[in-house]
């Protein structure tokens, strides 16, 4: 790497090395029985370089010939793409505690005996067609760059997912389970899961209307990336951001708060630099439903004349392969304060309305301006505070802009949802649900 | 290549396993605004082994050379382990021995036109947008991917393709005031540059209808009926029906299954459903699968009732269907699964005048924007529509979001229009890791839906 830095060094005025190893090992279960496993090695090289205030970017999978990777950076050079920013100087970062190494050791039969072990419990109390997945993945990640940057980084995560189907759908309530380490399925996990399928089994088709909607966290991708969309420096710099003009005005309720913290090493994936070597720390976005940040890689801090936040991330809407994506801005780890109600307590609260388990088509709406139109899959219908059943082709909309003025309560516990945020269960008022009752 | 292949699988202790191996091109060229943000060529590889033995089958990637002997003990234990642990052994339905080396024909081989053209064709388009005052921002990203296949069974296998994809998608957004709208742009195909070229009426048109987005209304929420052009008609048999007959999506959900069984009738009489990847000059097109099958065109439904099904080898052998040459993987970074590649409504006999009579009250709905599956529950989204009263198209609407369920909205598809459209570009995500598709094809002609849910205010 160190090489290659050098020769790129010679080449051009600044330059970056992006390079980063990981393995993947994944174990699938279908109804309830073993069906598959994949591993996965691989790694990957990517080179920015700088010159005359122009980017020139390659990346490759091994680095067999350096002159090669060198010489297609230099030639897309020649296209001209502006660079008004510097490689940043990062370091006496703080020490995170990454990696659990004992995630090496989890083997394929323990992955395979933890997801039995799970199907079981489950299939001994229900009459689902479980689905069940478990993941080890580790990676190890360096930037170096001209300005005198060296940062590594290495981190890992084990998790379990367990989806008891309703017969005859394909759907199901769906939890997953991340650690940094192997841990066993908690048993309130595993009897929550049970006792929601339980209470959701019976099909139901009540009248919509404007009613009150509990978000949960696996649906919350649905807000997420369009809070994501408006908070973002590059919105904002396109002028087509709703929140470009708010600074410090009240956008959501004051029960709403939104961070960036990719510091907390509680959960796996804690980052202390971005994928462009900028120190990552934890800064309010929203905080009591005011707007306080928006979120800048070094591009777009460069073009917006502010200060880098640490949220350059080599990554696309659904994931994407890092070494072939250029940094844009993006969340570390969104964060949304949790409130202080138990998901008994949200749903004990609610007169009428249903609760989103998982959404369908949240990427499918008019993200830049806030709104949404989501299949829930499923919604449970609660009355009085009790769930009765699951709705069929029920579908929420609304603009999150608007959404989130009318939050009720927040959970209290923070889960991973799928864009790896970490977010309590969010229960609004006067959301909009079409049915076919 | 070949040779290397042939040496890794002999490695491999199993009773069958296969090796992959794919060098990949990527040139992207891509603008946001009136800024070029991103511009190159460049070139990635891997490769993927699978192998079954003792009743599993597992497989494994791997980018270095030098992980190959991890990779190979890897596959095996696990393949092993899955044997160990399940009751019915993985089979393979038999599939012919290929040896071949197919070049896909091209109308301009986009490799041999000079990035600068290209970049100064993808400028040009996106200016027309940009010369409207009410567009607030572009998104055009030329992308050329070229995967170059080498696959090596242990039956004596040995196929050489090449994929070469070219498309410029992206969007384009409008603004008035604190409101902005947006639609996305898409060309390109599977048969050369040539489907990039000569779109500037395209890209006019897309400016049109995401200026006149600013002005149109929130669609109500609600059941309605609606008329769905080809690209509608498309995602929809995509999403409402074709991934429920992709096998390994109800292989081990045995009620799902159950209704699924071939000979059951699912739709209205009125529809025709195929698969059929083998057209030329279509996005969708491919001559051999990732398991190295023949890919063929498969009949899904005839009539209404459930008449085929696309396989991977394993899936064939659980079901004691035919195989179909569907098991596709994104690139060198995935195993194969079963894929969709050129799904489509047949086309029936009515004019668009026609349909829009038949519908009488309801809307008009154009253009996909994206849909979801899970189960028997779907999405999909539109990029705009028209209300329709007593047949006649009257004002615009937007946010237009959908949602069926796969054994009641077959049945609603009530007449079908006389023309027949495919897509130009694709992207659907399935499977772990979110595999991408970009030749996922699909379309068919207008067609009327009953009954359909809409969210909205």
């Amino acid at each position: 790497m160190e090489k290659l830095l050098q020769m790129a060094k010679k080449a051009s005025d600044q330059a970056e090395v992006f390079s980063i190893s990981y393995s993947d090992d994944a174990v699938y279960f279908e109804n309830a029985k073993l069906n598959n496993m994949d591993s996965k090695v691989q790694s990957g090289v990517s080179l920015r370089i700088i010159k005359d205030g122009k980017l020139g970017f390659a990346y490759t999978r091994n680095l067999i010939d350096r002159q090669e990777l060198l010489q297609n950076a230099l030639d897309s050079l020649k296209g001209g793409v502006e660079a008004k920013y510097d490689f940043p100087l990062t370091k006496n970062l703080p020490k995170l505690d990454t990696y659990d190494s004992s995630v090496e050791k989890v083997s394929g039969s323990q992955m395979v005996e933890e997801c039995t072990r799970v199907c079981d419990a489950i299939k001994s109390q229900t009459d689902s067609e479980i689905e069940a997945a478990s993941f080890v993945h580790t990676s190890d990640l360096r930037i170096l760059n001209t300005a005198g940057t060296d940062v590594p980084t290495k981190s890992g995560y084990y998790a379990i997912f367990a989806n008891p189907i309703y017969p005859g759908t394909g759907v199901g309530v769906y939890r997953i389970f991340v650690k940094k380490g192997f841990q066993k399925t908690p048993d309130e996990l595993i009897d929550e899961l049970i006792k929601l399928y339980k209470l959701s089994s019976k099909a139901i088709s009540p009248r919509g209307g404007r009613m009150k909607v509990l978000f949960m966290p696996n649906s919350l991708i649905t807000l997420n990336w369009r809070i994501s969309s408006g908070t973002s420096s590059k919105s904002v710099y396109e002028k087509i951001s709703p929140l470009g003009d708010k600074m410090g005005e009240k956008v959501f309720s004051e029960k709403v708060s939104i961070y960036d913290d990719s510091l907390d090493d509680k959960y796996p994936g804690a980052r202390a630099f971005d994928d462009e070597g900028v120190a990552c720390r934890k800064y309010a976005v929203v905080e009591g439903g005011v707007l306080k940040s928006y979120y800048y890689d070094l591009e777009y801090a460069g073009k917006l004349s502010a200060k880098p936040t640490g949220n350059g991330f080599r990554t696309g809407m659904w994931g994407g392969d890092p070494i072939a994506l250029k940094p844009t801005p993006a969340f570390s780890r969104m964060t949304i304060k949790p409130g202080n109600k138990s998901f008994w307590e949200l749903v004990k609260s609610m007169d009428r309305g249903i609760i989103v388990e998982n959404a369908l088509g949240a990427h499918s709406g008019n993200i830049p301006n806030g709104d949404y139109s989501i299949g829930a899959d499923p919604a449970l219908y609660v009355e009085n505070g009790e769930i009765v059943g699951r709705v069929k082709d029920a579908m929420v909309a609304g603009n999150v802009y608007e959404t989130l003025k009318n939050v009720v309560d927040l959970g209290d516990t923070l889960h991973p949802s799928q864009d790896d945020a970490w977010v309590p269960a969010i229960l609004c008022d006067d959301v909009s649900v079409a049915t076919k009752g | 290549m070949f040779q290397k292949l042939r040496d890794i699988l002999s490695k491999v202790d199993a009773d069958y396993a296969d090796v992959r191996y794919e060098s990949k091109k990527d040139t992207v060229i891509s603008f946001n605004g009136k800024e070029l943000t991103e511009i190159g060529l460049n070139t990635t590889d891997g490769f993927v082994l699978r192998a079954l033995k003792g009743g599993g089958m597992a497989s494994t990637v791997f980018t270095k050379e030098s992980d190959v002997d991890k990779a190979t003990r890897k596959v095996t234990e696990n393949a092993q382990l899955i044997g160990r642990n399940s009751k019915e052994p993985v089979r393979l339905a038999k599939t012919e021995v290929v040896k071949d080396a197919f070049s896909p024909p091209l109308k301009e081989d986009p490799r041999k036109i000079p990035i600068q053209e290209k970049l100064e064709l993808v400028r040009k388009y996106n200016d027309i947008p940009l010369s409207n005052e009410k567009i607030a921002t572009t998104s055009f990203i030329y992308q050329e991917i070229i995967r170059e296949k080498h696959f090596v069974s242990s039956e004596g296998s040995e196929i050489k393709e090449d994929l070469v994809t070219t498309r410029l998608s992206g969007g384009i957004v409008s603004k008035d005031g604190n409101l902005t709208q947006n639609v996305r742009v898409a060309m390109g195909g599977s048969n050369g540059f040539s489907t990039i070229r000569n779109q500037e009426h395209y890209v006019e048109d897309r400016t049109r209808v995401v200026v006149d987005l600013l002005s149109a209304k929130p669609i109500r929420g609600g059941t309605c009926n609606c008329v769905f052009n080809p690209s509608m008609a498309g995602v929809f048999t995509h999403e409402a029906f074709g991934h429920f007959s992709e096998a390994d999506l109800i292989e081990n959900l045995p009620t799902m299954r159950e209704k699924m069984k071939l000979g059951n009738k699912l739709g209205n009489e009125v529809l025709n459903i195929s698969d059929d990847a083998t057209m030329p000059d279509q996005l969708g097109f491919y001559k051999y699968d990732d398991e190295g099958v023949k890919v063929r065109p498969t009949a899904l439904m005839k009539n209404g009732v459930l008449t085929g099904r696309m396989h991977s080898r394993r899936t064939a052998a659980a079901f004691g269907e035919p195989i179909s040459g569907h098991c596709i993987a994104q690139d060198y970074r995935f195993p194969p699964i079963i894929r969709m590649g050129t799904i489509f409504i047949h086309r029936g006999t009515l004019s668009l005048e026609e349909l829009l009579s038949r519908l009488g009250e309801g809307y008009y709905v154009l253009d996909a924007k994206g849909g979801q599956t899970s189960g028997e529950n779907f999405t999909f989204g539109a990029q705009h529509g028209y209300r329709v009263e007593g047949g006649k198209i009257k004002e615009m609407v937007r946010d237009i979001n959908i949602s069926g369920n796969l054994y009641e909205t077959l049945k609603n598809i009530v007449a079908l229009g006389d023309d027949f459209v495919l897509s130009k570009t694709g992207g659907c995500g399935k499977g772990p890791g979110s595999q991408t598709n970009i030749r996922s094809c699909f379309g068919g002609p207008h067609i009327l839906v009953n009954n359909l849910v809409v969210g909205g205010a």
